[in-house]
């Protein structure tokens, strides 16, 4: 955080009232645009607020009936399994690209846009192509994996339940692994070569390197790209929702499809509202975890 | 000598494209399913090269989906989105930068956390307020909508860049007789270029792919965008493959076309806003 002047000193020229005066419109973002909406979803969340009742206060009835929700902690574990997973495959792959992007130099432009692309691609549309990869009938995937003796018959994510995880963690991290490499890239290129040559000269060897030198060295992104992973991986369900809609059962039925069914479904709002109150206090833990890793030196 | 092989370019080359070439397959495969007939659609296994590629699936896509409607509900959201965005975010960045005045860190804690709130979250609030004023199904739910999608990374991004800019230009400019709102726009405007383009890109990106709050928010092709429009696709009992990656493609479009045109400010905005912010 450097937040008053960057690198370029001091500016004379400082006046804190225009400063003041070129924010005011977005502060007014701000105020109207997120103070209100969260204030609005707290105050949601105290009320019996459905398509069948009238409106009235019910304090906390709705933490209450959540709390109690079979489906509801169902929700909760699975968000926790998919964010795990996703962040953990995300993890992996940026790095391993980030390193080998970073040893490269010819062509190393088009295989970094190659690396981006995924992060390009809608959500949704994410979500629609692998649907059609995964399709049990006609599906690529299916027919590649048994063309390589792995599988002897089509596979279906719609129909066994630890295989639609799978998928759905494989699609995500498909889409999250571009952000990660790019940071990751650009911590590690930041590193400067005389430290890598020093570590050299005392005897480390490629692996003590990269344990020592490496990931020391960009902890501080690295642990960046896993805080938005996470927290990101927690509000996923625009590619979900095309490519197994929560299901078989509710294999990948995670926290925030609970969230979208209240109220796109059900029409609950209140208890949607709620739901969404322990989604951003989840996170909302999560990131304070990270913040105090960062903090940590 | 197992360094010497660890560190070689030969494999660094053959594990990216090893991976990349994975990455690609979902993208290699939208636009070959995009160009086949039905009959080299249904069948397993599956064809790898079409060996007669056909627009059909554009056309049909056209013809039974109001799809131009969709593009040009996206472009006017889109469009709109980034133009104010791109415009108070960078008063906003050039504001706190330069000319630091008390609140001012407060508030750039205050963006940056309000990235942690989930856009989920406040969906069902948007919603109460979007029906409220009578603008549900319209274009204008979703220009709303995505202000506060990508306001606060857009700030993010060109204070990082705003932070590095050399103060001395300024200065001068103003010593010369410019005010400071035209050194914003005769001198940081051209000068800061990259690191505007780089806000305004992922804002383009990030609302021309939105879909969550546009699903909530429109119903007819009065004001759905692509992505949903897209997803519509697949509503049907019976999904034409071919034409939901022909719709697959054009809403993924722009975002292929950023990404080769534009990638260094892609990858300049996505670490400075993420990272030094």
């Amino acid at each position: 955080m450097n937040a008053s002047t960057g690198s370029a000193g001091r500016f004379r020229l400082a006046n804190p009232r225009y400063g003041l005066l070129l924010n005011i419109p977005g502060l007014l973002i701000v105020l109207l645009w997120v103070v209100f909406p969260a204030l609005l979803l707290f105050a949601v969340s105290f009320l019996r607020f459905d398509n069948v009742n009238p409106v009235s206060f019910v304090g906390f009835g709705n933490y209450q009936r959540l709390w109690n929700s079979r489906v509801f902690a169902v929700s909760v574990e699975r968000v926790l399994v998919f964010s795990l997973g996703s962040t953990a495959l995300t993890a992996l792959g940026g790095l391993v690209l980030a390193m080998c992007l970073s040893n490269v130099r010819k062509g190393g432009g088009l295989l970094r846009s190659l690396m981006i692309i995924p992060w390009a691609v809608p959500a949704v549309v994410s979500g629609l192509i692998w649907k059609w990869m995964f399709s049990p009938d006609f599906g690529v995937l299916s027919d590649l994996l048994m063309k390589a003796r792995l599988i002897a018959k089509p596979l279906s994510i719609y129909s066994d339940p630890s295989l639609a995880m799978w998928g759905v963690i494989i699609v995500d991290s498909w889409t999250r692994i571009p952000f990660m490499g790019i940071i990751l890239l650009a911590a590690i290129l930041s590193i400067p070569d005389q430290i890598h040559e020093a570590a050299r000269v005392d005897g480390a060897d490629t692996v003590k390197r990269f344990l020592y030198v490496t990931l020391p060295m960009i902890r501080g992104p690295l642990l960046i790209g896993l805080m938005i992973t996470t927290i990101f991986s927690f509000r996923t369900i625009d590619l979900i929702i095309p490519l197994t809609a929560g299901g078989p059962g509710r294999a990948t039925y995670v926290l925030g499809y609970y969230i979208w069914d209240q109220i796109t479904k059900s029409l609950n709002f209140g208890l949607g509202a709620a739901a969404g109150v322990v989604l951003f206090l989840i996170t909302s833990l999560i990131t304070v975890v990270f913040v105090y890793l960062l903090r940590e030196k | 000598m197992r360094d010497r092989i660890l560190e070689s370019k030969a494999l660094s080359y053959s594990v990216a494209i090893f991976v990349l070439s994975l990455m690609m397959m979902p993208i290699y495969w939208t636009v070959v399913t995009a160009f086949k007939p039905d009959t080299e659609t249904y069948v397993f296994p599956p064809v790898y090269f079409p060996s007669n590629p056909t627009f059909e699936p554009f056309r049909l896509l056209f013809e039974s989906y109001p799809f131009m409607d969709y593009v040009a509900n996206s472009l006017i959201v889109t469009v709109s989105t980034t133009l104010i965005v791109t415009l108070i975010s960078m008063m906003a960045a050039y504001g706190i930068s330069l000319y630091p005045f008390r609140g001012g860190k407060l508030m750039l804690l205050f963006l940056l956390a309000t990235r942690i709130i989930p856009p989920l979250s406040l969906l069902l609030p948007f919603y109460l307020v979007v029906s409220y004023f009578g603008l549900v199904d319209t274009v204008l739910s979703m220009i709303i909508a995505n202000i506060y999608l990508t306001y606060p990374f857009a700030v993010l991004i060109m204070k990082a860049f705003f932070d590095n800019f050399p103060r001395e230009i300024i200065e001068s400019a103003i010593v010369d007789g410019c005010s400071r709102t035209g050194a914003l726009f005769r001198i940081v405007l051209p000068v800061g270029a990259p690191g505007i383009a780089s806000a305004g890109i992922i804002t383009f990106l990030w609302t021309w792919n939105e879909f969550i709050y546009a699903f909530v928010f429109t119903s007819t092709p009065k004001a759905q965008p692509v992505t949903v429009g897209s997803f519509d696709a697949i509503g049907d009992v019976f999904v034409h493959w071919n034409q939901m990656c022909a719709g697959a493609l054009v809403a993924a479009l722009p975002g292929i076309i950023f990404v080769f045109v534009a990638q260094k400010y892609l990858i300049a905005g996505l670490t400075s806003g993420a990272v030094k912010a």
